[in-house]
C-alpha cells in the first residue's frame, strides 16, 4: 500500500475539513456533477483515510484532479482552512510515486514533446517581438484562445504600448503546477520564465491564473523576479486615457475570475474599466463569491463537466437577466463561448473596451 | 453477493441511470459512508471503515429512481437515500450495504412561482441554491438552519428540519405545499395539490420525517416569502431561565418574533461568550422581529415592556446583530465541538408546563450519570404552547478504542433521551432518528408504533428502504 507523505500544514487542513460540509454549495464542480465526492469534505476525508493507512494513495488520484483549485471553498471558510493545500500536495505525491492517472500522464507527455499541454502551435504568423514591456499572455490564451490572444494584442496596440512577445515566457509554470503541484519540473519552468522576465523592467501578465501563480507560489518558492510585474487589468486601467473610449449604452456583467477576485484580491478594477465604456450589472454570485472553476486543462479530461460548469454560470446570469458576460480569463471565455445561449453573449474585457474605443 | 450476481445488478443499475451515474468506486463508497453523525466520524477518525454501499447511483428524476427501486425490490437489495449527508443521526449511512441513491442530480429548479409563492424544485437541490433563486426574484425561503449550505430540500423534509427564523415562519413541514414521492415499489405519486385540506389525512405528513423508510421524495414545492422591510435584533440577559420562559410565553400570546434563542447559564458562559461576547452571568436571550416597519415598531414596544416585567436587562441590538452575522460561524471547524471530543445534540420539544422540567431532568441525569460530561443547552424554536430545548453533551476525553467510545456514546444518549421521554418530551425535535435513536422510538410510542410498522409493512413489504432507521 502506497503511503501519502504530505506536510503537517496540509494534513491539518485535511483533518479540519474532513467532516465539514459548510462550503459544499459553492463548489462549481460539485454543483455541476452532483457527486458527493466533489466536495472539499469528501476530498479531505479521502486524504485523511489515506494518511491513516486505510486506503492506498491511488484511491484518491482521480478525486484530486476533479478539483478546479478555484478556492471557492477556501474563500467561504470563516476559519481559514484551505483545501487547495492538500490537493496540490497530493498531486505532487502522485507524480513522485508514479501514480498519476493515465489522462494526466498523456497531458504531461504532450507538454514534454510540444512545450504546452494542448500540443498546439503558436498562432498563425506569430513571431517573438522586442519592446520595452514584456507581455506574457500565458499558455491558455496563446495556444487555446484565439479571441483572447488577438484581443489582448489589439488592445496593447491601441494603447500604443512598446511591448515584447516571447513564446517561452508564456509558460510561467502554472500549467505544471496545476498538473503535478510543486515538483522540480514546475520550479524549473517557473525559474526559466523568471529569467526571461528579468530581462525587462516591466512585465504585463494577461492571465490572472499566471499572475496569481507568480504573486503567490513564485514568492513562496523563492523564485526571484526583478521586473515589475503588473496584471493586465491594472495595466489597462492605467492606460485607459490613451484609448479614447466613449461610454456606450451596453450593459456588461463581469465574470469575476477566481484568481483575480480571491487570490489577488482585485474585484473592482474590471468594474472601473467597464464603467468607463458602459453600464455594469452584476449577477448574484459575484466578486469573491464568483462561482466558476473554468479550466482548459480540465476540459481535456472532464469536458462534459466543464461545459456544465459554464452552463451553470449562464444560469446565474440569466436569473438576473444579465445578457452580456465579460471575462478576464481565456479559459472562462472559451468555456462560456462554447455554451453561449441564444440571445446572450460572452466577450473578453478587451473586446468590451475596443467596441467602445474611437 | 457473488461476483456474477453483482455484475448482473450493476449492469441493470447502469441501464437505469446511465453508466456515468452508477459507481462502485472506492472513493464514492467512502464518501457515502460517513455523514455528520458523531459515530461515523469517530469510526473513520480511528481509521476504520464504516459500512459501505455496493453501488452508488445518481438518478436524474423520479422515473430513474423508480427504475432503481424496482431493481432493488426484485433482488431484495437495501436502498439508502443520501441527500447532502449533513444529518447527525446516521440516517444516510448504508448500514446494510446495497444501493445508495444520491439525490443531488435531482437539483433542478423547475419554477419560481411568485403568484403561488413557491419554488418547485428537485429534492436534491441544495437549500442554499433555492434561497439564491428566491433572492434573485426579491424573495426568501426563510429556512435558515446551520446546515443551509450543506443539505438538500429532500434531506430537510425527510428529517423534518427547522431553521433559525422558525418561530415566525415555521418548520419545514410548514414550508412545503406538494411533494412528488417514489414509493418503494417504484410507483410515482404526488401528494395533494395543497396542504391544510380535509381530503383525508395529509399525505405530506406520512413522508415528512420518514427518513427514506417509506419512499423517496424526488420533487417539492417550497414556499417563498416576501423579504421583510426591516429585521431588528435585541439581546437580553435574564437572571435565570425561569423568568425568560415566563416572558417568552407571554410574548408569544401577542406576536411571533422570527428568532428567539434562550441560552442556559452554561452555554451563555461558554459559546455565547466566545462568539457573541456576552461575558456576564445569566441566561442570554436573542430576539429578532421583522416585517413592515410600522408593525415592527409596535412589536418592539411590546417586547421591551413584556421582558422588562420579568427583570430582563436590555442589552441593545449589537449582540443580536453580531449573533445573526455569526450564526453559522459556530459550525465551522475550530469554533465548536469537534473530535477528539464526543458530543451530541439531544433536542426535544414539549409544552411550557413540561419543558423546563425536561431541561433540568436531562441535565441532572447526564451530569449525575456521567460526571465528566458537560451539559449545555439553548431553546431556539418557540410556539404559543411550548418550546424546543437543544441540549448538548460534551465529553472531552472519550475512549480511544472505537468500540468503547461507541458504547459510552449510546449510554449517554439512552440516559438523556429517556429522561426527556419520562418527563413528557419526545425522542427528537428536528434532527430525526436515524440509526442513532431508532431503539428509543418504541419507548416513546409504545403500541402507537404499530401504526408506523403497518405503514412500513404495506409500503415496503421487502423491507429494503433504509433498514434499521427510525426504529423500523
Amino acid at each position: 500500500m502506497e503511503e501519502l507523505v504530505i506536510s503537517e500544514k496540509a494534513k491539518k487542513q485535511a483533518e479540519s475539513c474532513r467532516f465539514c460540509w459548510m462550503c459544499r454549495h459553492l463548489c462549481p464542480i460539485g454543483n455541476a456533477t452532483g457527486q458527493e465526492r466533489n466536495t472539499a469534505r469528501a476530498r479531505a476525508l479521502g486524504v485523511s483515510m489515506v494518511v491513516r493507512g486505510t486506503y492506498d494513495l491511488s484511491t484518491i488520484a482521480d478525486n484530486v484532479y476533479e478539483c478546479g483549485v478555484c478556492g471557492a471553498c477556501t474563500n467561504n471558510c470563516v476559519t481559514g482552512w484551505d483545501p487547495k493545500i492538500f490537493i496540490q500536495e497530493v498531486k505532487a505525491e502522485l507524480a513522485l510515486k508514479g501514480l498519476l492517472p493515465e489522462y494526466i500522464k498523456t497531458i504531461l507527455e504532450t507538454y514534454a514533446s510540444t512545450g504546452n499541454a494542448y500540443g498546439a502551435k503558436a498562432p498563425e504568423g506569430y513571431k517573438d517581438t522586442k519592446g520595452d514591456v514584456l507581455f506574457v499572455l500565458g499558455q491558455d490564451a496563446f495556444y487555446r484562445s484565439e479571441a483572447s490572444y488577438k484581443g489582448a494584442v489589439a488592445l496593447m496596440d491601441k494603447i500604443g504600448a512598446s511591448y515584447a512577445l516571447n513564446e517561452k515566457a508564456n509558460d510561467t509554470g502554472a500549467t505544471l503546477n496545476f498538473l503535478v503541484g510543486k515538483t522540480k519540473e514546475t520550479e524549473d519552468a517557473a525559474a526559466a520564465c523568471a529569467k526571461i522576465m528579468n530581462e525587462y523592467k516591466e512585465v504585463v501578465v494577461y492571465d490572472p491564473v499566471d499572475m496569481r501563480f507568480i504573486a503567490h507560489e513564485w514568492k513562496e518558492w523563492g523564485i526571484e523576479v526583478t521586473a515589475k510585474v503588473v496584471s493586465f487589468n491594472d495595466y489597462v486601467k492605467a492606460n485607459m486615457g490613451k484609448l479614447k473610449v466613449a461610454k456606450g449604452k451596453n450593459v456588461y456583467t463581469p465574470q469575476d475570475n477566481y484568481a483575480y477576485a480571491r487570490d489577488l484580491d482585485d474585484t473592482e478594477t474590471v468594474r472601473e474599466i467597464l464603467g468607463q465604456v458602459g453600464e455594469v450589472k452584476d449577477m448574484l454570485l459575484n466578486r469573491k463569491e464568483a462561482n466558476m472553476a473554468g479550466s482548459l486543462l480540465m476540459d481535456l479530461y472532464m469536458h462534459d463537466v466543464q461545459m456544465q460548469v459554464a452552463r451553470d454560470r449562464w444560469f446565474n446570469a440569466a436569473a438576473m437577466d444579465c445578457k452580456v458576460i465579460v471575462t478576464e480569463n481565456p479559459a472562462e471565455y472559451e468555456l462560456l463561448k462554447a455554451t453561449e445561449p441564444e440571445g446572450s453573449r460572452v466577450m473578453t474585457l478587451e473586446e468590451a473596451i475596443l467596441e467602445n474605443a474611437k | 453477493m457473488n461476483e456474477f450476481l453483482f455484475t448482473q445488478v450493476l449492469s441493470e443499475l447502469e441501464d437505469a441511470v446511465g453508466v456515468e451515474n452508477c459507481s462502485t468506486k472506492q472513493i464514492d463508497k467512502l464518501t457515502h459512508s460517513v455523514d455528520y453523525f458523531w459515530l461515523s466520524r469517530m469510526w473513520s477518525d480511528r481509521g476504520r471503515e464504516m459500512p459501505q454501499a455496493d453501488f452508488i447511483v445518481s438518478p436524474k428524476d423520479a422515473k430513474e429512481v423508480s427504475k432503481v427501486l424496482k431493481i432493488a425490490n426484485y433482488y431484495k437489495i437495501p436502498v439508502t437515500t443520501w441527500g447532502g449527508g449533513g444529518g447527525t443521526q446516521g440516517g444516510a449511512i448504508p448500514v446494510c450495504g446495497g444501493i445508495v441513491i444520491d439525490t443531488k442530480r435531482m437539483n433542478q429548479i423547475y419554477e419560481i412561482n411568485t403568484d403561488g409563492m413557491y419554488i418547485e424544485c428537485g429534492a436534491g437541490a441544495i437549500y442554499k441554491h433555492i434561497e439564491w433563486a428566491a433572492n434573485e426574484k426579491g424573495y426568501a425561503t426563510m429556512h435558515y438552519p446551520s446546515s443551509l449550505t450543506c443539505s438538500t430540500v429532500g434531506g430537510f423534509l425527510a428529517h423534518r428540519g427547522i431553521g433559525v427564523v422558525s418561530t415566525k415562519y415555521g418548520k419545514i413541514d410548514d414550508m412545503v405545499l406538494q411533494m412528488e414521492v417514489v414509493l418503494p415499489n417504484g410507483d410515482i405519486i404526488n401528494t395533494s395539490s395543497a396542504p391544510k385540506h380535509a381530503a383525508g389525512p395529509d399525505l405530506n405528513e406520512i413522508f415528512i420525517g420518514s427518513e427514506g423508510t417509506l419512499g423517496i421524495i424526488t420533487k417539492a414545492q417550497i414556499r417563498i416569502y416576501a423579504q421583510p422591510e426591516v429585521r431588528r435584533f435585541r439581546g437580553f440577559l435574564f437572571k435565570d431561565m425561569h423568568g425568560a420562559f415566563q416572558a417568552a410565553r407571554e410574548l408569544l400570546q401577542i406576536f411571533k418574533p422570527s428568532v428567539m434563542r434562550l441560552y442556559d447559564e452554561a452555554e451563555t458562559a461558554s459559546l455565547i461568550k466566545k462568539i457573541v461576547g456576552v461575558s456576564r452571568p445569566g441566561a442570554f436571550m436573542n430576539v429578532a422581529y421583522e416585517g413592515k416597519k410600522e408593525l415592527v415598531d409596535v412589536e418592539e414596544k411590546i417586547l421591551l415592556e413584556t421582558f422588562k416585567k420579568y427583570g430582563a436587562e436590555d442589552l441593545g441590538s449589537d449582540y443580536g446583530e453580531k449573533w445573526w452575522k455569526e450564526k453559522i460561524t459556530f459550525f465551522y471547524p475550530g469554533h465548536m465541538m469537534d473530535l477528539p471530543q464526543m458530543f451530541g445534540t439531544m433536542d426535544t420539544i414539549a409544552p411550557y408546563d413540561k419543558i423546563e422540567k425536561i431541561y433540568w431532568a436531562m441535565k441532572k441525569a447526564i451530569e449525575t450519570e456521567f460526571p465528566n460530561i458537560k451539559f449545555i443547552a439553548h431553546f431556539s424554536h418557540w410556539y404559543e404552547w411550548g418550546a424546543m430545548v437543544y441540549d448538548r453533551f460534551i465529553c472531552d476525553n472519550p475512549p480511544q478504542d472505537p468500540i468503547e467510545a461507541m458504547k459510552l456514546h449510546n449510554r449517554v444518549w439512552n440516559v438523556g433521551v429517556r429522561a426527556a421521554i419520562a418527563n413528557g418530551g419526545v425522542v427528537n425535535d428536528h434532527h430525526g432518528v436515524g440509526i442513532k435513536l431508532g431503539r428509543l422510538m418504541k419507548e416513546q410510542y409504545g403500541p402507537a408504533m404499530q401504526v408506523f410498522e403497518a405503514l412500513k409493512k404495506t409500503l415496503d413489504p421487502n423491507g429494503i428502504m433504509n433498514p434499521f432507521k427510525l426504529g423500523l
